[in-house]
């Protein structure tokens, strides 16, 4: 039994880096920024996964805290950004709307 | 006996999360627009990673590291619908037209 799961995490472990593999390409044919964004997201996803797998497989345990600490690097990553360039074109709209209503009048 | 039944069982729900993910990356390629993208993503993030990390807490068996894979399960389903949330809003305010994007049904 033990065997069947060691083949079995390292079989997983395969297939999770090729995901990853095919999850990069679509990050970069992405045609807009934001498909590139989801596509790193799940990347990161996959990234969690296979550092737990390589806890279970390696029997180590502070594997389990460095994806702990990673899901929350990669979800202020996503949030950090989206926050930013949310606010500035929110406030490039305003600006152009005050200008054409200026214009308009 | 008992260990055997586990190590099955997580075997099983590890097989399952590989297709999952399987799955959430084909949609990703599938699909050719971003909040169409963004619901195959969404499947991996919250089914994909449920299966495999529940199939790694029952290899882990009764430990502190078993319960820090479950914190991890937590964080991760609390904070991937606030992310795809953020993504969303950013994606309707920097497109020039939406409504090219997602039609509106008449009926």
């Amino acid at each position: 039994m033990e065997q069947v799961k060691h083949v079995v995490l390292m079989a997983g472990a395969v297939v999770l880096v090729l995901l990853l593999f095919a999850a990069l390409v679509r990050a970069v044919l992405g045609p807009r920024f934001t498909d590139r964004i989801i596509a790193i997201n799940v990347v990161n996803t996959i990234v969690v996964a296979i550092i737990t797998l390589l806890s279970v497989y390696l029997e180590e345990d502070f594997l389990v805290d460095v994806a702990l600490v990673y899901a929350l690097l990669s979800f202020l990553t996503v949030v950090v950004l989206s926050r930013m360039v949310t606010f500035r074109q929110k406030r490039r709209k305003l600006k152009s709307g005050e200008r054409s209503e200026r214009h308009g009048t | 006996m008992v260990h055997n039944i586990v190590t099955t069982l997580g075997l099983a729900f590890f097989l399952f999360g590989l297709f999952v993910f399987f799955t959430a990356v084909l949609g990703l390629f599938h699909f050719d627009y971003v909040l169409n993208r963004m619901h195959a993503a969404a499947v991996g993030d919250a089914l994909g990673i449920f299966c495999i990390l529940i199939g790694l807490i029952l290899f882990h068996g009764w430990s502190l590291s078993a319960a820090k894979t479950l914190l991890i399960l937590v964080f991760l389903w609390l904070t991937s619908p606030v992310a795809s949330h953020l993504i969303a809003e950013m994606e309707i305010w920097t497109i020039s037209d939406i409504h090219s994007e997602c039609r509106e049904e008449r009926r």
